[in-house]
């Protein structure tokens, strides 16, 4: 089972960086993605983040989320399209020729404009986050935020919840599976939905609590919290993340020019 | 040296001690294996003795704990009590912190205080001890029961402490992987390392335990060189399974029949991959009404595969199986849950009501049956668990929690019965208590199919015995033929 935004073991590009250039890479990328509204400018940073992705061979990983950036900017672009009506009408969303309701929700050229931009946006995202997730071991990230004053406590929290994905995932499955053995039927309906999710998600807190404990006390018994730390096979910074720093401040410096002339 | 001195305890919002007034050593150098029913108190044993109870949990405390001569309590916190000594606790996934298995243990030495290049080499010592050298890049998450139970084991050691505690570390292991557990603690144990173990499989360790202790509601009820307490038949019993005369004999008049017309489970070519894994290999076999079967096996060898098979959880990639003559590819879930019954071997995966009563109705409601009350005092008086009715089900002990587990599933009243390793983390009388309720459910005319490891079970309970490895059906040996 493919585990969700979990360090991968390669030999890539982006697995040889240091976490603080990939942190650096995620902000100057995130940031330019808010901010812009031009739809070239985005289309050619997911196509340069693909690029970024292809040679650092996690394309296949990255691209694996393509069905669910399909079906989240389909949201996004009916959402758009009902509520930002902007611009030329290209259509309709419901075809004139049927009766009564035919003709309503008009298709406009600024609204699936905006649709587009939120998902270009949200691949951005999620793409650089997950090459971040997939190529830096929790240890190195660890490290790079305790450099980072990041206080330990808060580092291992967001470490653990990562590291709970796959636990539930799978928890999840057996849970579901042990139900259905027993003529469990997600019900109808809003209201059904809701009360067939108890049989599912009873089990999986429980037991998500019950583990967490452990985890707990087996984090205190390993001396995480409050052991002095050596450092070893620490990654410090090599000609290639001053490669990606020289980069990104320079991406970062052209894109405020462009935005200052207004050119995007 | 851990030293506990007349310890009670008691959980907060609790009545009855889970420990009372027990006094134990565990002296240096030496290898002591506590064991007793499920709810007797040995994972609380165990945190007392590592100073958690005495840091972390609420409750009544008296007694006390010492370890390696200093009060629990004079230690400042757990980090400081993490420095003398190593605990690994029976659920390994929890245990699992980081994403490959070198940096899970490499990551628990950085904190030891150590100069760099005498990490690299306690790191190369520990997975040469934990034969761990061929899944260092691996993801923890992504391997067996046995290899968790190792990593948690190497993580604890790169502590460096001379006194460990493990609790239940081969619960769900098989036979191959509990092997190499027992392998590693004995080198650990000839290192000079004192283990205080809480375990079933007493007969696995038999050969390194130095002191015997047996717990029964909080209390120690024998303690003393193996031997000497397993004089006792009472306390055998508890210690070392027996299921000798569960099946019966074959000779005798009401011995279960075999109806050998139609088969009730019937695998045609069964072929099964997971991603380029092929779990289950061109399998064909014939169950028939009234049989008791147990499927054995190593763990991967295909046995929990074959039988999600039979309720539809999974489909073949190729062939076909036929529950009492429905092709499972054509029908659902839901409808195959009214012939064949999975009990799967962690019972806290399926409960979820409040009261044990509820549980079982749950399924009867999924039946569309809706006044089950005498069904359910029916199930819950075969599996003798009819005290809890009105309990929490998850505040059961794990034995009781694996009886109501059956009992939920013969409340439905489906005709095959199928069980994945039903004996798990159960002492001697909790394990035969299960298979004897088996066995009567074999004489109401049930058809049972157990999964274990556990070969004393096949041999004793079961008529048929029918071995898998690789994905395949080695050998198949009915008492009453094929």
């Amino acid at each position: 089972m493919a585990e969700i935004l979990q360090y991968v073991h390669k030999d890539g590009f982006f697995h040889r960086l240091t976490p603080f250039s990939k942190i650096a890479f995620i902000i100057v990328v995130s940031l330019m993605c808010i901010i812009s509204t031009n739809l070239i400018f985005l289309a050619g940073l997911v196509i340069a983040i693909l690029i970024i992705a292809y040679v650092s061979r996690l394309h296949r990983e990255v691209l694996q989320q393509s069905k669910i950036i399909l079906v989240m900017s389909i949201v996004f672009i009916i959402i758009t399209l009902i509520t930002m009506p902007n611009g030329a009408i290209i259509g309709f969303l419901v075809p004139q020729g049927i009766p009564l309701i035919g003709g309503s929700i008009p298709v406009t050229q600024g609204a699936i404009e905006i649709g587009l931009i939120l998902t270009f946006r949200f691949m951005i995202l999620i793409f650089a986050f997950q090459m971040f997730l997939l190529s830096t071991q929790p240890r190195d990230l660890v490290h790079t935020l305790e450099k980072m004053r990041m206080p330990m406590d808060y580092i291992l929290m967001f470490i653990i919840a990562l590291r709970f994905i796959p636990t539930l995932q799978v928890e999840g499955i057996r849970i579901h599976e042990a139900q259905l053995a027993r003529g469990y039927n997600p019900g109808t309906g809003f209201t059904g939905k809701i009360r067939s999710i108890s049989p599912i998600v009873i089990p999986l807190v429980s037991n998500a609590l019950l583990r967490s404990t452990v985890l707990g006390l087996t984090i205190d018994m390993r001396g995480y919290r409050t052991g002095k730390r050596t450092h070893v096979r620490e990654s410090t910074l090599q000609h290639r993340d001053y490669g990606v720093l020289f980069a990104m401040v320079i991406a970062g410096a052209g894109y405020i020019v462009l935005l200052i002339k207004q050119i995007i | 040296m851990i030293e506990l001195d007349n310890v009670s305890y008691t959980y907060p919002h609790t009545m009855q001690p889970a420990l009372h007034q027990l006094s134990l050593t565990v002296k240096k150098g030496r290898c002591v294996l506590v064991t007793g029913p499920s709810g007797a108190g040995k994972t609380t044993l165990c945190l007392a003795a590592a100073g958690i109870l005495h840091h972390e949990y609420g409750g009544k405390k008296e007694g006390h704990v010492t370890i390696e001569g200093r009060d629990v309590a004079s230690y400042a916190t757990l980090s400081e009590l993490a420095k003398t000594i190593g605990i690994v606790f029976d659920d390994a996934e929890a245990q699992m912190i980081f994403t490959t298995v070198e940096e899970e243990i490499l990551s628990a030495l950085e904190y030891r205080g150590l100069e760099a290049g005498v990490i690299e080499e306690r790191l190369a010592s520990i997975i040469a001890t934990t034969y761990l050298a061929e899944l260092r890049t691996r993801s923890p998450h992504n391997l067996s029961g046995g290899q968790k139970q190792r990593v948690a084991l190497a993580a604890t050691l790169a502590l460096g402490n001379d006194v460990l505690i493990l609790d239940e570390p081969t619960s769900e292991l098989d036979e191959q992987a509990t092997r190499r557990i027992v392998e590693i603690l004995n080198a650990l144990k000839a290192q000079g390392k004192t283990l205080l173990l809480v375990e079933h499989k007493y007969a696995h360790f038999h050969d390194m335990v130095d002191l015997l202790v047996v717990l029964e509601s909080g209390t120690i009820i024998a303690k003393g060189v193996p031997e000497e307490v397993l004089k006792e038949e009472r306390i055998k019993k508890i210690v070392i399974p027996d299921f000798s005369g569960v099946r019966g004999s074959l000779k005798k008049p009401g011995f279960p029949e075999r109806d050998a017309g139609t088969p009730v489970v019937a695998v045609q070519h069964l072929s099964h991959a997971y991603g380029d894994i092929l779990a289950l290999d061109d399998i064909t076999l014939d169950i028939f009404a009234g049989e008791f079967v147990a499927i054995v096996g190593e763990n991967g060898s295909g046995k929990t595969t074959l039988v999600k098979h039979f309720n539809r959880l999974l489909s073949p990639n190729s062939g076909n199986v036929v529950i009492q003559g429905k092709n499972t590819r054509t029908s659902t879930v839901a409808d195959l849950a009214r012939y064949v019954g999975l009990v799967f071997q962690n019972p806290d995966h399926m409960f979820f009501a409040d009261t044990v009563k509820d549980e079982i109705e749950f399924g009867l409601k999924n039946l569309g049956i809706a006044d089950g009350e005498t069904i359910i005092d029916a199930a819950l008086n075969d599996v003798g668990l009819m005290y809890t009715k009105s309990l929490y089900p998850r505040w059961l002990s794990r034995g009781e929690r694996q009886r109501l587990a059956i009992a939920c599933v013969i409340a439905m009243s489906p005709s095959i019965i199928v069980l994945d390793e039903p004996t798990t983390g159960l002492d001697g009388n909790e394990a035969r208590l299960v298979m004897e309720i088996l066995k009567n459910l074999q004489i109401k005319g049930h058809t049972i199919i157990v999964i274990t490891h556990n070969k004393e079970i096949a041999q004793h309970c079961a008529d048929r015995i029918i071995t898998m490895e690789k994905g395949k059906i080695i050998s198949d040996s009915s008492l009453r033929g094929i």
